[in-house]
């Protein structure tokens, strides 16, 4: 029975997973043999600027994201945390984001911010704050694309925080108020610590997650002006698909699994223990 | 619980406002602005209130067939991916539910890792082999990966519905001479429709707005409708705001209406998912 999940995890994740690794060592392209280079093309990414000042953006937008949203969705959840009339439409606007496709985020932002006509672009210039200047600044391309990521992903960070806040005993917090905590005192001496698990984990996952930022960026401009805007993701789908450089592609893309597989490590050894435990 | 002064609540509530407004202005503007005629769209200030038109829906269905194509084919990906997934992980949540030994161990934990994987990674060896298997641009392909990527946590979550039912019924029911496919169809599936229904939610929003692989693995014939969204953004001198903004919306109202009617399977399955795990 367990077959079917394993047959799938083996076909499209470990055995591809594994062949990139082999394939980071060859020289590969269509319609030529790929031949063992050793060493080359890790030393020829390393010493390649622009994959240098991709994984500065995306070491920048990685941490912008994650720690925006872990502020913003630990806010959110401690504002939803008491009963409110309404509560759960408001939590069902709060998903919405949740289930829109990354090209329709992007229509939506553009729509706003497109220079010159879009309405947060006037806002912002008539305020005299001058306009976000994504398509051609690529630091303000980044924060945009960054901007449109959080606001897609915040309804996941919220919801695991929310879900950890309302499993702290309201006891606790009583108990606390006639000891004569002050509400920040209960806050972060009582409340973060006891859902100091999943706010890890959320963080955890969402530099997983985050380390993949693609479509946000190539939808807004391509990584461009003169590559200045891309992210490791973007980096590979061009040695991939556009120089068709496989094994330049699998050295990157082998880079990116060492990153995520480090961020993820204390999550992965916590979760051995526990499968061990339950065997 | 103390009380709450009344500036202290309309703080909190001009904050929950706040976050409605982030939430949902972007996706409102869009939907209301593919009402209007492609003059008033860009207008400053935005009207709230006009004559709604069709106009856009109109040009949308005559000039981008396409589109109505990759709707169509995401449907069937769609679909296709959530039967898979939600069959694949029942069969395995219940044997790592209901069995134990070192090698199933290994193997979680083995899924669990694959996780991590950041799925861009796996079009570098899996698009020239695909491509000699004549398997691009198919919707099987879409189906096999967005299954692929989703039985880890489709398995965990069935695991955790499957391990709350009491063993007893289908001892029960083997004692009466019931074999295995029997017992899972007959007991075990009617009462782990709620995991059921949790996974097929992760997998419908997944597969429904899934991009990169969409754009990668995808021509003409399985062309999704995300990537056609994208690729009508493109060709963006001269773009044509109001069709894209039909497109979007007739591309969200679906799974938005599912995501909102479902959402406390959504949190149920996150909880079991992410949290406990």
């Amino acid at each position: 029975m367990l077959v079917p999940t394993l047959l799938l995890l083996a076909a499209f994740l470990v055995i591809p997973a594994i062949y990139v690794g082999w394939l980071s060592f060859n020289s590969s392209t269509y319609g030529q043999a790929t031949n063992f280079v050793g060493l080359t093309n890790y030393a020829q990414l390393f010493s390649d600027p622009i994959f240098w000042r991709a994984f500065w953006n995306t070491f920048l937008i990685v941490n912008g994201i994650v720690y925006a949203e872990l502020f913003l969705g630990l806010g959110l959840a401690v504002l939803l945390s008491p009963p409110l009339p309404g509560k759960a439409l408001i939590i069902a606007v709060i998903l919405a984001p949740y289930a829109i496709t990354e090209s329709s985020g992007i229509v939506m932002w553009r729509y706003m911010f497109e220079p010159d006509v879009g309405m947060v672009s006037h806002l912002l210039s008539s305020l005299g704050l001058g306009q976000l200047d994504w398509s051609t600044n690529p630091v303000e391309t980044l924060l945009l694309a960054s901007t449109i990521a959080i606001w897609h992903h915040l309804p996941f960070t919220f919801l695991i925080l929310y879900s950890a806040l309302t499993t702290v005993p309201r006891e606790v917090l009583e108990a606390s108020e006639i000891d004569g905590a002050t509400r920040w005192q209960q806050f972060t001496l009582i409340v973060l610590r006891l859902i100091l698990p999943a706010v890890l984990l959320a963080v955890l996952f969402r530099y997983i997650f985050a380390i993949r930022t693609f479509a946000e960026i190539w939808l807004l401009t391509e990584g461009g002006p003169a590559r200045l805007s891309e992210v490791l993701a973007i980096y590979l789908y061009r040695e991939m698909f556009k120089y068709h450089q496989f094994g330049m592609a699998a050295a990157t893309g082998c880079f990116m699994l060492v990153m995520s597989i480090v961020i993820a490590l204390p999550y992965l050894q916590r979760m051995y223990r526990e499968v061990r435990r339950n065997a | 619980m103390r009380k709450r002064s009344i500036a202290e609540r309309a703080t909190r509530w001009a904050l929950i406002v706040l976050a409605l407004g982030w939430s949902s202005v972007p996706i409102l503007l869009v939907v209301l602005s593919s009402f209007k005629e492609p003059s008033q769209i860009f207008e400053v200030p935005p009207r709230l209130f006009f004559r709604p038109t069709l106009e856009n829906y109109q040009l949308l269905w005559d000039t981008r067939p396409e589109f109505f194509r990759a709707l169509a084919n995401s449907a069937i990906v769609t679909l296709g991916a959530t039967f898979l997934t939600v069959l694949a992980s029942t069969l395995a949540g219940y044997v790592y539910a209901r069995y134990r030994n070192a090698l199933l161990s290994a193997s979680a934990f083995g899924m669990l890792a694959a996780r991590m994987l950041p799925p861009i990674i796996v079009t570098v060896p899996l698009f020239p082999i695909l491509n000699a298997l004549r398997m691009n641009d198919t919707h099987v392909l879409l189906v096999l990966l967005y299954a692929a990527f989703y039985v880890s946590l489709g398995t965990w979550i069935m695991r955790t519905f499957v391990a709350q039912l009491p063993i007893e019924l289908e001892e029960a029911a083997a004692v009466d001479g019931a074999w295995l496919p029997t017992i899972l169809w007959r007991i075990v599936f009617p009462l782990v429709v709620p995991g059921i229904i949790a996974v097929s939610i992760f997998v419908v929003v997944f597969a429904w707005n899934e991009y990169v692989f969409a754009m990668i693995f995808t021509t003409r014939n399985a062309r999704t409708a995300p990537v056609v969204i994208g690729e009508m953004l493109g060709t963006v001198e001269g773009v044509q705001w109001g069709v894209i903004f039909a497109a979007a919306t007739v591309q969200l109202v679906p799974v938005l209406a599912l995501v909102i009617a479902l959402q406390r399977y959504l949190v149920a399955g996150l909880t079991v998912g992410a949290v406990k795990q």
